[in-house]
């Protein structure tokens, strides 16, 4: 167990319209009952870690609500445990963040003060379940001044969608040798998954060096240009990982929980994602419910047709209605008729009898937050 | 300190032996209900919702279970610095130490935990119910009456009246005349609920002067209530007309979770403004398979379904594969159900296995089943938690198949 690691989780990330307008990143639904910042939480749970930092950038407030006091995490403690650090609006912050290096810097004082001796440092929005302990026992063990966990992406993922991430080139010994934030041309399929292990004098000192610049990304500004001084190693993570950037993305990464195997994967018992519970009543099907491959959270109530779709908690399908190839989010109506597919729909949306709304899986139709057609 | 203006004991420590293999390791408000929630979950949230946060649960029939999941009472708010949730079970003390000798000794045991909080009332309550209901208007309504006690009564069918405990009131003041247990002549339909609230002080003296009589069951039905009767205390009957299960019996048990599943449902638990709030695990969405039909059926958290379910109420974490067919059934949580087997009107206990073609409650009930229990009646089946039902077989109706 890690009782030497603290966590520190950046919520900043790529905006995805419209969903990201009402809410950061990391507190999209997804997965029906979950949100992404879930499965980073657990994970670091999982691997022992108590004291948790969680950055916020702005639009929080749905952030706070979910996580709270980090109870469903165990992570409401008088030592260490979750805390929430909203962005600090003092001296050299006018409330512009324009990297993480200034999230990390409004933190400072925290990380400082926590008594742990390594950080584990995640700053992206990922869907995985991997054994972190793995990771900074593996750290300790190669000397590292840093190790950045990657994924090799070869016969996974088309080369368009490398261009999404920040890839590593790694010699044999797994050191990493070049650094690219999302190049044009990928020169090779190994992707960092936006975690870091390092010791946290480390990265106090990268923070002020950085801040002292006016240098604005962390993996840009000090892991690139400090390559060449420091032992930066690799250390591959061999299961999944789903990176959640573009609403093509999310709608994607939704769509594999379907998986079977990948279900198994990352809803492995010994290393349970935990989030928040809302203690609804179990979902009803109706007489003439036909619910085929679908991903099924509590508090529904099925009485339509419902194909390839994730339902999040407490949405309505009413009768005649065929809803396919859709990511539904909590206490949406859907009336009698309704014909749905390739759908987005934040909360609570409300679609009245007859209506017929059709996306495409390349371009889903995403429907904001309170919307009744 | 601050006093209490009402504090609940909830008497959770019966065996419930009527409900044969479910009760065999637990205690009867541990047994799971309504795909995913346990007996004891309704009165604790009623607790809650009716603005009652100290509330003791008195435990001693097989607690394991049912201490482990109070916990510290956290899923039911009731994690608080004054007052909150506390397991009571009996204990050993320098005069001695003894079980619970009926319902009225088990509050006389921990009339120390009462006193520490100073309450004003005191309400009892019994683990093994299934309603909501707001104890805080019954509440009101003992304090407006001044009455030493108030009990709960509903209206029964006048053919079952002879099954209850009956009051007799007086209609135009609701005031308790005469109580009558299990009366073969009934003079009245109003059934008690064995919820009550007492005026402490009522309570601690009578309780102390039951305690000192050999003759007494130490019973609240059958001693302390006539009693004060007898004493002619002011004893109010508050009236409640809604949904009450007594959930004592297998048949009853299965019949109550069916009552959530009609449509309209007979009890409706999707009901924002009242959450029966239960201790959640963290289970992903239930997955529906391509070759799944599932139709008047209530499906939890953690399942994988890939077979036919129809009017059935299906637990947490159930696995139910291809070709399988399961009808009017309560599986409970973590059961593993292979393929092609065939349930129908059956209670599968948490984590049995039910292995491939079996058939479970399909075959008549014959005499010289080795099955047959006395438990299981009205052609249900019950298969205890964690038993093994082998591939192929035949388990006719009415039987109960033990580990």
């Amino acid at each position: 167990m890690n009782k030497d690691t603290m966590g520190i989780i950046l919520t900043s990330g790529d905006r995805i319209h419209p969903l990201t307008e009402i809410r950061a990143n990391s507190a999209l639904p997804i997965a029906g009952r979950y949100r992404i910042i879930d499965f980073v939480l657990s994970n670091m749970v999982n691997a022992g870690i108590t004291n948790i930092g969680v950055a916020t950038e702005s639009n929080y407030s749905s952030l706070m609500d979910h996580i709270k006091s980090g109870k469903p995490w165990d992570l409401d403690r008088k030592k260490g445990g979750l805390n929430i650090l909203p962005p600090s609006l003092e001296q050299m912050n006018l409330g512009v963040i324009r990297g993480n290096i200034d999230m990390l810097a409004g933190i400072r004082d925290y990380i400082h003060r926590s008594p742990e001796s390594y950080v584990i440092l995640n700053l992206g929005n990922n869907i995985y379940n991997m054994d972190m302990a793995a990771i900074v026992d593996a750290h300790i063990k190669s000397q590292a001044d840093i190790t950045a966990v990657y994924k090799d992406y070869a016969g996974i993922s088309e080369e368009a969608e490398l261009t999404r991430y920040t890839l590593l080139e790694i010699d044999e010994e797994g050191r990493v040798r070049d650094i690219e934030v999302q190049p044009y041309y990928p020169k090779t399929t190994t992707a960092s998954l936006d975690i870091y292990v390092m010791d946290k004098v480390l990265l106090e000192s990268i923070i002020d060096e950085c801040s002292a610049r006016g240098d604005k990304d962390l993996v840009k500004d000090a892991l690139v240009k400090k390559m060449g001084g420091m032992r930066i190693f690799g250390y591959k993570h061999e299961g999944y990982c789903y990176k959640v950037d573009s609403m093509k993305a999310y709608y994607a990464a939704n769509m594999n929980f379907l998986n079977g195997a990948l279900r198994k994967e990352l809803f492995n018992p010994e290393r349970p994602i935990f989030t928040k519970t809302k203690d609804q009543t179990p979902t009803k099907y109706g007489a003439e419910a036909e619910v085929y491959n679908c991903f099924v959270s509590d508090g529904c109530v099925i009485e339509g047709t419902v194909e390839n779709c994730i339902l999040s908690r407490g949405v309505k399908v009413e009768k005649g209605a065929i809803v396919r190839n859709s990511i539904i989010m909590q206490d949406s109506i859907i009336e009698e008729g309704v014909e749905l597919d390739c759908v987005v729909f934040d909360k609570e949306v409300h679609i009245t009898k007859g209506r017929k709304l059709i996306g495409q899986e390349a371009a889903p139709l995403a429907i904001e937050k309170g919307t009744k057609i | 300190m601050i006093s209490k203006d009402c504090v609940a004991m909830i008497l959770a420590g019966g065996q419930g032996s009527r409900l044969g293999a479910l009760t065999k390791n637990v205690a009867k408000p541990a047994v799971p209900f309504g795909g995913k929630y346990r007996i004891i979950d309704f009165p604790l949230s009623n607790c809650v919702h009716s603005g009652i946060d100290t509330v003791g649960v008195l435990t001693q029939y097989q607690p394991l279970e049912l201490n482990t999941y109070i916990g510290n009472g956290n899923p039911w708010d009731l994690d608080r610095s004054h007052g909150g949730a506390y397991v009571l079970p009996p204990y050993q003390s320098a005069s001695g130490g003894e079980w619970f000798k009926g319902t009225a000794n088990a509050i006389y045991q921990n009339l120390g935990f009462l006193e520490g909080f100073n309450p004003k009332n005191v309400l009892i309550l019994s683990g093994d119910h299934i309603y909501k209901m707001n104890y805080g208007e019954m509440l009101k309504a003992h304090k407006e009456s001044g009455a030493a006690a108030t009990i709960a009564v509903m209206p029964v069918p006048w053919e079952e009246a002879s099954r209850f405990g009956i009051m007799n009131t007086n209609p135009e003041t609701n005031e308790i005349t005469e109580f009558a247990e299990k009366p073969a002549e009934p003079k009245s339909n109003l059934a008690s609920m064995g919820i009550y609230i007492f005026s402490y002080d009522a309570l601690k003296k009578y309780l102390t002067a039951d305690e000192r009589d050999p003759e007494s069951e130490n019973d609240f039905g059958k001693n302390i209530i006539p009693t004060m009767l007898n004493n002619g205390e002011k004893m109010m009957s508050y009236r409640f007309e809604g949904y009450w299960k007594d959930v004592g019996t297998i048949q009853s048990l299965w019949e109550a979770n069916m009552d959530l599943i009609d449509n309209p449902p007979k009890f409706d638990l999707d009901d924002r403004t009242w959450r029966i709030y239960s201790r959640n695990f963290a289970l992903e969405p239930h997955y529906v398979g391509k070759t799944a039909r599932i139709t008047n059926s209530s499906i939890t958290e953690g399942c994988g379904i890939h077979g036919t379910i129809d009017h059935s109420v299906v637990f947490s974490g159930v696995e139910v594969g291809k070709g399988t067919v399961i009808k009017d059934s309560v599986i409970m949580p973590g059961a593993q159900i292979g393929a092609n087997v065939t349930i129908e009107k059956a209670v599968i206990g948490q984590k049995a296995v039910i292995k491939d073609n079996a058939k479970i409650g399909v075959s008549p009930a014959v005499d010289g089943n080795p099955y047959a229990s006395k438990y299981c009646t009205h052609g249900i089946v019950l298969v205890e938690g964690g038993a093994e039902v082998p591939e192929g077989a035949d388990i006719p109706k009415e039987s109960m198949v033990e580990v």
